[in-house]
């Protein structure tokens, strides 16, 4: 394995029923780094997201995340590798019969049981410092909050246990450019606080040129490309080419 | 060639209905493999007993009215009716033990079952459904919060002993009822009614009846939060887990009712 690759996906490979979703995904992330994945609407975004934090499992290849495998059976490594992530789902899938505070405190009272419940109140003033948010945000219920306000809880909730890789599945979708702006300033503000490596899923390209450090372009089941944003802007590829600049058919010549 | 069509049509009805067991069969097995995986975590309950309490609450206190109600006036028809189908046979010293025998032995734990099937077995479908659908059981899974530990065994333990708890009140209430319109429409002394209700009386049948009222709470909770986690998407999903939860509780109680009843009697 290179020292510098955090993670390494490899011929990775998944079907759901008939439907072929990864064909032969193969990545790196390096240490640090933000990895921007884009690709179309259900292309299988979110399905590399979720075999990255082994919520799913291949169907061939493998994940290897800091030299261990984690796509094989062993839960051990598996729970071991998760503690050290953090997820933002598209939603934020903030726990809806608890307030802000419990939704925080929640992992951290779980698996840091030395704190006291003074101490876990301090971590969330904390927590919702970082992503720029009032105390009193803490007693209020999830469905009292905006999508916006909930993404930013979600991020809250994930970075509580000071994970060193962040996953953010569709974090700026259903957003006004406003709050989306200030989704993509966090991003890059808590992988400045925390230095963490980011993978974020997306296919806001205003977003991904903002945080990201490459670019990786999934089509039809594969990595197709992998640049930095200028050569991501540069490219030849026509795939890349049609996504970035959003036209209908290949080529651009019958856009609209 | 119409035989021929008649022979294939046949055999495709065979295959069809063989998939359908089949899937059953397999449906059975989750359901066992869960059922086992929840015990496994059994330990757990000593670490946060405080969500256990929680879902007492939920499941067992929240259900009290509506087992209440229920209840008197089961005990109160099953009184009128006995004094009907008496009438001219059987004296009335025996209205209480009809309606005695009746509620311990088969009302009181299964339609008690059946009441709470649809409204605690529902309930955990359609949230575990929901959780489900807004990704909040992988939000649990990645926090290294085990769903099994934190959602599903505190319902089967709040299950298995809040249902116990609930049949001991819809039997008192039961008799309660019956002996309300024993007395007071049917002019029957309460020293009958009470003579009725210890005539036969074997505290056996409490025993049993208190057995069924464990496994129903395992079957209503098991069935509940299996169907929340197959739950497809949207409020369709949701609102067929919930359905799906109370059809095959209701079957599996009435079944196991008969297997328990048929071993001890």
């Amino acid at each position: 394995m290179n020292g510098d690759h955090l993670i390494e996906l490899k011929h990775l490979q998944k079907s759901f029923g008939p439907q072929k979703v990864l064909r032969d995904v193969n990545l790196e992330i390096r240490r640090g780094e933000t990895m921007v994945i884009i690709g179309t609407s259900g292309g299988g975004k979110s399905v590399i997201l979720k075999h990255c934090i082994g919520l799913l499992q291949p169907d061939g290849g493998e994940v290897v995340v800091d030299g261990k495998v984690i796509s094989s059976n062993s839960h051990i490594d598996v729970k071991t590798i998760r503690k050290r992530m953090g997820m933002l789902f598209q939603g934020a899938a903030l726990f809806d019969s608890m307030n802000v505070g419990e939704n925080i405190k929640f992992a951290v009272r779980e698996h840091e049981k030395q704190h006291s419940e003074a101490d876990l109140d301090r971590i969330v003033a904390e927590t919702l410092h970082m992503i720029n948010l009032n105390p009193d945000f803490r007693f209020k219920m999830p469905s009292e909050l905006s999508g916006g306000m909930k993404k930013r809880l979600g991020l809250a909730r994930a970075i509580a246990l000071k994970p060193e890789i962040l996953l953010y599945d569709e974090p700026t979708t259903g957003l006004d450019p406003i709050t989306s702006d200030v989704i993509n300033d966090l991003i890059i503000d808590m992988q400045a606080k925390l230095g963490a490596t980011n993978i974020v899923v997306t296919h806001d390209m205003v977003s991904a040129y903002k945080i990201a450090d490459r670019i990786a372009m999934l089509l039809d089941g594969r990595i197709i490309f992998v640049g930095t944003p200028e050569e991501t802007r540069a490219t030849s590829n026509p795939y890349v080419q049609q996504f970035i600049l959003g036209q209908r058919k290949l080529g651009g010549a019958e856009a609209e | 060639m119409v035989l021929d069509a008649i022979g294939g049509n046949f055999l495709r009805l065979v295959v069809l209905l063989w998939q359908s067991v089949e899937g059953k069969i397999a449906q059975v097995g989750e359901v066992i493999i869960l059922f086992l995986k929840i015990l496994r975590r059994a330990p757990w309950f000593f670490v946060n007993p405080s969500l256990t309490l929680e879902q007492l609450i939920r499941i067992g206190v929240s259900s009290l009215p509506l087992v209440m109600v229920i209840s008197f006036f089961i005990g109160a028809v099953s009184a009128v009716q006995a004094a009907y189908q008496f009438r001219g046979f059987v004296p009335s010293n025996y209205l209480g033990t009809a309606v005695c025998k009746l509620v311990i032995i088969e009302s009181g734990p299964v339609l008690t079952a059946l009441v709470l099937a649809g409204r605690v077995g529902s309930a955990i479908a359609a949230q575990i459904g929901t959780m489900k659908e807004k990704e909040e059981l992988d939000a649990m899974t990645v926090l290294d919060l085990d769903p099994l530990r934190y959602l599903a065994l505190p319902r089967l333990i709040s299950g298995i002993v809040s249902f116990p708890l609930l049949v001991i009140i819809s039997d008192c209430l039961s008799i309660f009822g019956g002996w309300i319109i024993t007395t007071l429409v049917l002019k029957v002394t309460t020293a009958t009614y009470v003579f009725g209700l210890r005539f036969l009386f074997q505290p056996y049948d409490i025993v049993i009846s208190l057995v069924k009222a464990c496994v129903f709470g395992v079957i209503v909770v098991l069935m509940g939060y299996y169907h929340g986690l197959s739950a497809g998407s949207g409020a369709k999903g949701v609102g067929q887990a919930s359905m799906k939860s109370v059809v095959s509780s209701c079957m599996l109680i009435l079944i196991v009712d008969f297997l328990i009843v048929y071993i001890a009697y």
